[in-house]
C-alpha cells in the first residue's frame, strides 16, 4: 500500500517537472516573434539589413534557426544530459558550471540559517508551550507579532549598520575576495563565517520565532490530545511522555514547515545576499538579470522549480515515514 | 469486616472560567470493595468522568482545582502523595480505560509498543520479555492472532480490537483497581455485548477491583453490584445494582430507569424527564434536581438535602424518597 | 457533526462588514489595529496635503545629505536631495495600493477557484489542484524578476505575478470549507428542490466562506506588502514611483550606512512595519472574532494568575452539605475575583 503511494508521488512530481519546464521554455519567448531581438536588441544607428544579418548571425548561434518545436526537442536533450544551456557571459561557460560554483555559498548561509532556526525554534517552542500563559509564552507572541511585519532584509540593513558600520564587529559588505581566497584552510573558513554572521543572523531572527510559534501551537494542540492522557494515566514518567507521545506527534505540522523553507533554500536567500553582495545563486541571478543573459536566467529557475519539486517529494515521503496513517490518495 | 480497595473522602472539583466557576464534582464520596464492581450512573456532563480522572489524579491544575479529604488505595493514602509516586502507581495499582479507543491511543506508535512501555516501566523486564507479555495480554482480551497484531497502527484495528487494546493495556500489569470511563459508548451494539464480556472475564477472573463509569443502565446491570447515582456533581441515590434498579428510591433513579424502553412496555409513550442537565455554572438552588423533579416541593428549592442512609448500603440524598416498598 | 454545527455557526454569523467593524473595534487590539490602517489609509490618500515637499518636483529638492532638522524632520537624501519625510509620506500610497488591489484580486481569484474546485469536485477540483501544485513550485521572485526582464519594470507586472501565484493560498483554504458545507443541511436542502449549481453556489456556499475570505484576504495584503517592499528594493518597480522599498535601497546604495544616516534606513522600515503590523493585528483579531473558542483557552491560564485562596476556599465550602444547613443563597453565579470586586 505504501509502496504505490511513493511511486504515484514520484510520477506525479515528474509530471509537475514537465509542466514546468515546458513554460520555462516558452517563457523568454514572451512578447517577442523571434527570440534573436531579445539576445541582441537592436542597437541605435543600424540599419534594417545590417540588424537582419546580425539576428540571422545570433539565430544560428543559439539555435534559433529551426522551428521552435525542434528547440523544444534539443532543449529536452540538452536537459537530459543535465545541460542547461551556456551563459552568454563572455568565455560561453555552462550554466550547470556558473551554478556549480555560486551554489555551495548559498547553501552556506541557507543551510545554516535552517538548522539554526530550527534548533532554536524547538527549544522556545517547547519551552513556550510548557510555559502556556506565562511570560515565556507571551514574550513568543509579541515577537511573532512583530517578526511577521519586519522584513527580513530591513533587519539585514540594520544590523549592517550597527553591527556593521557602528560597532565595526563584523562586515557591512561581503569581502569581495572570500570567495576566490578561499583555500579550506582555517583562516579561509574563519573570514567566511566572519562574512557570513550577519546575513545569517537577518534571516535567523525570523526563522527563530516562525518555529518556536509553530512548534508552541503544535505542541500545545498535542498535550490536549487524549492520548497524551493515557499515556500519563499509564504511569509513565514525564520525560517518556513528552517525548515519545507529545514530542514525536508534534513534529508532524513542523516537518511540513521545514520542507517549505527546503525549498526556498536556494531561491530565498536572493535579497539578503543583495544586501551584503553575498557572492551566491542570488546575486547570480541578479548579475543575469542586469546583463540580459537569458540563458543563465532561465537555467537558475528551471534549477529553483527542480529543486522546490524534489525537495516537497522528499517531504512528503519523509512525512510518510513520520505518520504511519498518511496512505494511498491524496492528503490534503 | 469488608476489604476495601478504594476510598475517596469529599472529593471536589471546580474549573474556574471567565464568568464564573464550573461546579464539576461537589464531595463525593466511595467505597469500593476487593474484587467488588462499583457503578457510577449519571447523564452526560454531571461530573463521572472528572470523577474518574480525579481519582488518577490526572487532572491538571490549570484549568481545575480539586480537594479532597481522604484518597486510600488498598490502604495507602493517595491523598497528598507526590506526583513522582503517583507515576509509579498509575498503570500498576491503578489503571483506566477511556471511552473512545482512536483518540486515546498514540497514531504513531503501534498498539504492542504502547503496552510494551507499560511492561517496560513498571517491571524490570527486558524488550523481549515484554513483548511477550503484550502479545500475552493482547490474547487475553481476545485479540486473534495477537503477535501480528501487536505491530499494528491504532488506525489499522477496528473499533472493537482497539478497544480490547485499551482493556490489554489497563490489565497489564494486573491493577488492583480498573477504571472504564465509559468503555462501550462508542462501539456498535454487537461489538459492546462482546467488549462487555472481555471485561468482566478480566475482572471478575483476576479479582480485580472496578469503577464502571457508564450512562448506559444495561451495561450497569450486567456488571454492576453496586451502583452510584450522580446528578449534577452530587451523588443521588446509591445501593446494590438489584435493589436500586427494582425499588429506586431517588426520583431521578426512577426517571432513568424509566426512560429506558423495554420490549415489554405497555405504556404507549415515551417517558422523559422535562428539562436537561443543569449548566455547571449555574446551577439550582436548594436540591439541583428539582425543576424537573415530579415530586418536588418548598423545601426542596431552598434547601440541599443530605445524603441519608436508608438500609445497609442504600443511601439517597432527597427530601421526598419513593417509598421502598413498592416495586417499580 | 457537532464540527460541522459550529462551522456553521462561524459561516452564518450575521456578517456584515459594518457589524465586523463594530465587532473589531471593540477589541482592544482591533481598535489598536483599525486606528494604525485608518492613520495609513489617511496619511496616502492626503499625501499632498500633509508632505511638507513634493518629492516628485524637481525644484523643490534641497541641498543633499542634510541631517534632520526642523526644515527637514528626516533630513535629505544623500542621493537627489528630496525630503526624507516626503518621501515617507508618499511611499505609503504604494505599498497600499499595491497591497489592497493585489489582496482584493486574490480574494476573487482565490475564493472562485477554491468554491468551484470544493463544492463542483471531480475533473474541475483536479484539474485546479495541479494548478495549484504546478504554481507552488516555480519560485516567485525569480519569475518577477525575469518578467519585468521581459515586459519591463513596472508594478502592474508585479501585481499580476502576485494575484496569478497568490490565489492558491486562498483557493485551498476556502475549497476544504466548502467541502463541509457542501454536506451541510442547508445545500442539501437547496439541491433537493433542484436549485441550480451556480445559485446554490453563490447564494449558498460563498456567503458561508465570507468571514474566512476577509480574514484571509487581510493577511494577504499584509504579506504582500512584505514582498513589494523586498521586490522594490531590488529595483523591480516602477522606477519613478516612490516606495519605501526603493527608499531603502537607496539609502544603501546612497551610503546611508556609511555616512551614518541610520533616520534613512529606519524611516521607511518603520513605516513598512506598521503597514503590515496594523493588516496582520486586524486578522489575527478577526480570527478570534470567529473562532472564539481560541481565545478562551488561553484566558483560562490569566485567570488562574489572579485566584486567591480565599475564593476557592469559598467555594468548596458551599458544596458541603452543612453548608445548606440555612437556606442561604449560594456563591453560585458570583464571578472570580478578578471580574468583579465585591462578591455576595
Amino acid at each position: 500500500m505504501k509502496r504505490s503511494y511513493v511511486i504515484k508521488r514520484i510520477l506525479y512530481a515528474l509530471f509537475i517537472f514537465f509542466i514546468v519546464l515546458t513554460l520555462n521554455f516558452f517563457i523568454p519567448r514572451i512578447g517577442v516573434r523571434d527570440p534573436a531581438e531579445r539576445y541582441y536588441p537592436p542597437q541605435g544607428a543600424m540599419s534594417e539589413i545590417e540588424y537582419d544579418i546580425i539576428k540571422q548571425f545570433t539565430r544560428a548561434q543559439y539555435g534559433f534557426d529551426v522551428s521552435t518545436f525542434q528547440q523544444y526537442i534539443r532543449y529536452l536533450r540538452g536537459l537530459t544530459r543535465f545541460d542547461l544551456g551556456t551563459s552568454l557571459r563572455p568565455g560561453s561557460p555552462k550554466v550547470t558550471e556558473l551554478i556549480g560554483q555560486r551554489l555551495p555559498w548559498t547553501l552556506v548561509l541557507s543551510v545554516s540559517t535552517l538548522l539554526i532556526s530550527l534548533v532554536t525554534g524547538l527549544l522556545f517552542g517547547t519551552l513556550a508551550a510548557w510555559k502556556r500563559g506565562r511570560w515565556q509564552d507571551t514574550t513568543l507572541l509579541n515577537a511573532s507579532t512583530i517578526s511577521v511585519a519586519l522584513p527580513a532584509f530591513f533587519i539585514a540593513l540594520m544590523l549592517s549598520f550597527y553591527l556593521g558600520f557602528e560597532l565595526e564587529l563584523f562586515p557591512a559588505y561581503t569581502n569581495p575576495n572570500m570567495v576566490a581566497d578561499f583555500d579550506w584552510s582555517w583562516k579561509a573558513i574563519q573570514v567566511v563565517l566572519n562574512n557570513a554572521a550577519l546575513p545569517i543572523m537577518s534571516m535567523a531572527l525570523g526563522g527563530i520565532v516562525g518555529y518556536s510559534q509553530t512548534t508552541r501551537n503544535s505542541v500545545i494542540a498535542v498535550t490536549n490530545e487524549d492520548f497524551v492522557i493515557t499515556a500519563r494515566a499509564k504511569g509513565l514518567s514525564h520525560r517518556t511522555v513528552l517525548y515519545k507521545h507529545v514530542l514525536r506527534n508534534a513534529m508532524l505540522p513542523l516537518a511540513t514547515s521545514i520542507g517549505m523553507s527546503i525549498s526556498g533554500l536556494i531561491g530565498g536567500a536572493i535579497i539578503i545576499e543583495r544586501v551584503f553582495n553575498w557572492q551566491g545563486m542570488g546575486t547570480l541571478f541578479l548579475e543575469a538579470n542586469s546583463t540580459n543573459d537569458y540563458p543563465l536566467m532561465m537555467g537558475i529557475m528551471l534549477f529553483l522549480s527542480a529543486f522546490a519539486i524534489l525537495a516537497n517529494l522528499v517531504t512528503e515521503l519523509f512525512y510518510v515515514i513520520l505518520d504511519p496513517r498518511v496512505t494511498v490518495g491524496d492528503k490534503r | 469486616m469488608i476489604d476495601t480497595m478504594l476510598e475517596v473522602r469529599n472529593l471536589k472539583v471546580a474549573f474556574p472560567a471567565p464568568g464564573g466557576v464550573i461546579r464539576a464534582v461537589e464531595g463525593f464520596d466511595l467505597d469500593t470493595a476487593k474484587g467488588e464492581c462499583v457503578a457510577l450512573v449519571g447523564e452526560s456532563g454531571c461530573g463521572k468522568s472528572v470523577t474518574a480522572l480525579s481519582i488518577m489524579k490526572l487532572l491538571r491544575t490549570p484549568p481545575s482545582v480539586s480537594r479532597v479529604d481522604k484518597l486510600q488505595l488498598d490502604g495507602r493514602d493517595l491523598t497528598h502523595v507526590t506526583e513522582r509516586d503517583m507515576e509509579h502507581i498509575r498503570g500498576k495499582d491503578m489503571a483506566m480505560i477511556f471511552q473512545d479507543a482512536m483518540t486515546a491511543l498514540n497514531p504513531v506508535m503501534t498498539v504492542g509498543k504502547q503496552i510494551d512501555e507499560i511492561y517496560r516501566r513498571h517491571t524490570h523486564l527486558g524488550k523481549k520479555e515484554a513483548r511477550r507479555r503484550t502479545v500475552r495480554a493482547l490474547d487475553l482480551v481476545g485479540v486473534p492472532e495477537p503477535a501480528s497484531r501487536a505491530n499494528s497502527f491504532p488506525h489499522e484495528l477496528s473499533g472493537g480490537m482497539r478497544q480490547r487494546v485499551l482493556i490489554a493495556l489497563a490489565f497489564a500489569c494486573m491493577p488492583k483497581l480498573i477504571i472504564a470511563d465509559e468503555p462501550t459508548t462508542s462501539l456498535d451494539v454487537t461489538i459492546q455485548a462482546q467488549v462487555l464480556d472481555v471485561l468482566q472475564s478480566m475482572q471478575r477472573d483476576h479479582d480485580v477491583s472496578a469503577l464502571l463509569i457508564t450512562h448506559d443502565l444495561s451495561v450497569v446491570s450486567n456488571m454492576a453490584d453496586t451502583v452510584y447515582v450522580m446528578y449534577s456533581g452530587k451523588i443521588v441515590e446509591r445501593g446494590a445494582v438489584r435493589e436500586l434498579f427494582t425499588k429506586p428510591a431517588h426520583p431521578y433513579t426512577h426517571g432513568l430507569l424509566a426512560s429506558v424502553p423495554r420490549l415489554s412496555d405497555e405504556k404507549q409513550a415515551f417517558v422523559q424527564i422535562p428539562d436537561t442537565v443543569p449548566h455547571p455554572m449555574r446551577k439550582p438552588s436548594g436540591c439541583y434536581f428539582h425543576p424537573r423533579c415530579f415530586r418536588s416541593s418548598d423545601r426542596c428549592s431552598q434547601r440541599m438535602p443530605r445524603l441519608e442512609t436508608l438500609s445497609s448500603g442504600r443511601q439517597v440524598r432527597c427530601w421526598h424518597p419513593l417509598r421502598q416498598e413498592r416495586e417499580i | 457533526m457537532s464540527r460541522q454545527n459550529v462551522i456553521l455557526q462561524i459561516a452564518r454569523r450575521g456578517g456584515s462588514l459594518f457589524s465586523l467593524g463594530k465587532k473589531l473595534w471593540q477589541h482592544p487590539k482591533g481598535r489598536v489595529g483599525l486606528i494604525l490602517v485608518g492613520l495609513l489609509v489617511l496619511v496616502a490618500v492626503l499625501a499632498p496635503v500633509l508632505a511638507p515637499y513634493d518629492p516628485y518636483d524637481v525644484t523643490q529638492r534641497a541641498e543633499k545629505g542634510l541631517r534632520p532638522s526642523l526644515q527637514h524632520p528626516l533630513g535629505t537624501s544623500i542621493t537627489t536631495g528630496q525630503d526624507i519625510l516626503s518621501m515617507l509620506i508618499y511611499g505609503s500610497r504604494v505599498s497600499l495600493m499595491i497591497g489592497v488591489s493585489t489582496g482584493i484580486a486574490i480574494a476573487f481569484l482565490g475564493a472562485l477557484m477554491g468554491v468551484m474546485a470544493g463544492y463542483v469536485g471531480g475533473v474541475v477540483d483536479n484539474l485546479i489542484m495541479r494548478v495549484v501544485d504546478v504554481l507552488l513550485v516555480i519560485p516567485t521572485l525569480p519569475l518577477i524578476i525575469v518578467l519585468t526582464n521581459l515586459l519591463g519594470r513596472s508594478y502592474f507586472v508585479i501585481v499580476l505575478v502576485f494575484v496569478a501565484f497568490g490565489w492558491t493560498g486562498l483557493a485551498r483554504v476556502i475549497r476544504s470549507l466548502v467541502l463541509v458545507l457542501k454536506n451541510s443541511n442547508y445545500v442539501k436542502a437547496a439541491e433537493l428542490a433542484g436549485a441550480s449549481r451556480w445559485y446554490i453556489m453563490t447564494k449558498h456556499i460563498l456567503p458561508g466562506t465570507s468571514h474566512l475570505i476577509i480574514m484571509n484576504t487581510t493577511l494577504t495584503c499584509a504579506g504582500i506588502m512584505v514582498a513589494e517592499a523586498g521586490l522594490s528594493f531590488l529595483g523591480l518597480g516602477d522606477p519613478t514611483a516612490i516606495s519605501w522599498g526603493k527608499m531603502l535601497a537607496e539609502a544603501q546604495g546612497g551610503g546611508a550606512l556609511l555616512f551614518g544616516a541610520w533616520w534613512w534606513i529606519l524611516a521607511p522600515g518603520v513605516g513598512i512595519f506598521l503597514a503590515v503590523f496594523s493588516f496582520m493585528r486586524i486578522g489575527i483579531v478577526m480570527e478570534e472574532v470567529f473562532n472564539p473558542r481560541m481565545k478562551a483557552s488561553s484566558s483560562i491560564y490569566k485567570l488562574f494568575k489572579h485566584l486567591n485562596n480565599d475564593y476557592l476556599d469559598e467555594v468548596f465550602q458551599s458544596m458541603e452539605d452543612e453548608a445548606n444547613a440555612e437556606p442561604a443563597e449560594q456563591p453560585n453565579g458570583s464571578n472570580p475575583p478578578m471580574a468583579e470586586g465585591a462578591h455576595d
